[in-house]
């Protein structure tokens, strides 16, 4: 009769423990398994309650893993974002148009040419001449570091357009491993005026202009006299 | 037209995919980079660098994207810059066309190909219709 007791007692505590492992498996992590009576089943229960405290903590733990990885993310995909933005500025940035002098627009060009840069810089180039008037524009390519079929046909283009709308160009800045690199790769620019350095462009300019004569800059303006070179 | 074999005896310096605009400039500084810690002079350099950018563009505009290796090894007992670039395009049909000056399937200036050839020391180029071209260029240091 006792015998029988205790098998189903410890009946009711397996399913007990069942309900408990359930509920665990559901999500609810703060339930116990509780017991009033110690014997041999008591060992299995603690033991099952340890691993539900020790789940627990890694749920935990994986819980704020995930959070700081999303905030890292988060982190990334802004930097990511401020990253996009600058280069866009740095697009608009790096394709200045000034104008030196009467008549005289310089654009210095700095870093690689792609596609994309070659578009804004000529339109903006185009839109200068226009707004200008002038009738000489200096590309500068000192800051171009590798001049390849492509960029050189960009540039071609650009002087190109520029002529169209009554404009001489002077590209200026080519270097000496850049001159014989063009030339063996067989790319005719000799339709396009080229000077070594700037100030050999600007000087051509100016005297085409008929500002520089005799080594004297000759001005428009009232209140500069004329200058010595 | 063989297929290209590699040298089990080259250094692996480096593998760049080609898949953008921004790839190609960076492949680029990599080639200029090795070239210089190479020993290479400032007009070897601006020459390498040049090649293998038409190079990465044709990949770029004709296969959509590509991979480089960049190594180094000894070839008929120099030491090389060896840069190769693997693409899955469409292929070149004709080889030869493609080599001439002046020739372009693309609205280019025809000069990328044989311009590439002119400005290093050995030129290998693998190709077949649909699958893909591999183009191998070297420079003697």
């Amino acid at each position: 009769m006792e015998a029988n007791t205790e098998i189903k007692n410890a009946k009711v505590r397996i399913e007990h423990i069942e309900d408990v492992l359930s509920s665990v498996a559901a999500g609810d992590l703060d339930i116990r398994i509780e017991s009033e009576i110690e014997d041999d089943l008591t060992g299995v229960e603690q033991a099952i309650n340890l691993l539900i405290d020790d789940l627990t903590h890694e749920l935990k733990k994986s819980i704020k893993m995930k959070e700081d990885m999303e905030d890292k993310l988060r982190k990334i995909q802004d930097q990511q974002k401020t990253i996009l933005q600058q280069q866009e500025d740095l697009m608009e940035l790096s394709s200045p148009v000034s104008k030196v002098w009467d008549n005289i627009l310089i654009l210095p060009v700095i870093g690689t040419l792609d596609s994309q840069r070659t578009q804004i810089m000529m339109e903006n180039l185009l839109l200068k001449i226009v707004s200008t008037g002038c009738t000489t524009a200096i590309l500068d390519i000192t800051g171009v570091p590798t001049v390849d079929t492509q960029v050189a046909n960009h540039l071609l283009k650009t002087v190109t357009a520029a002529r169209l709308l009554g404009a001489e160009c002077i590209v200026s800045g080519i270097s000496p491993a850049i001159a014989q690199t063009i030339v063996h790769l067989g790319i005719n620019l000799s339709n396009i005026l080229t000077k070594a350095t700037l100030q050999s462009a600007m000087i051509y300019a100016m005297k085409k202009n008929e500002q520089l004569v005799d080594g004297k800059v000759k001005t428009n303006f009232t209140d500069i006299d004329d200058i010595q070179l | 037209m063989n297929e290209i074999v590699s040298d089990k005896s080259w250094i692996l310096l480096e593998r760049c995919p080609i898949q953008n605009e921004h790839d190609i400039v960076k492949a680029r500084q990599v080639v200029r980079q090795f070239g210089k810690e190479a020993g290479m002079g400032i007009v070897d350099q601006t020459r390498i660098t040049t090649a293998v950018s038409e190079l990465f563009r044709n990949m770029f505009l004709y296969a959509g994207g590509g991979e480089v290796l960049v190594e180094k090894g000894i070839v008929d007992e120099r030491n090389t810059l060896i840069v190769t670039c693997i693409d899955q395009g469409p292929g070149i049909a004709n080889i030869e066309l493609a080599m001439t000056d002046g020739y372009t399937s693309g609205g280019g200036m025809g000069y990328g190909l044989p311009g590439s050839k002119r400005l290093v020391d050995r030129f290998e180029i693998y190709s077949q219709v649909n699958k893909g071209t591999t183009i191998r260029v070297m420079k003697w240091k």
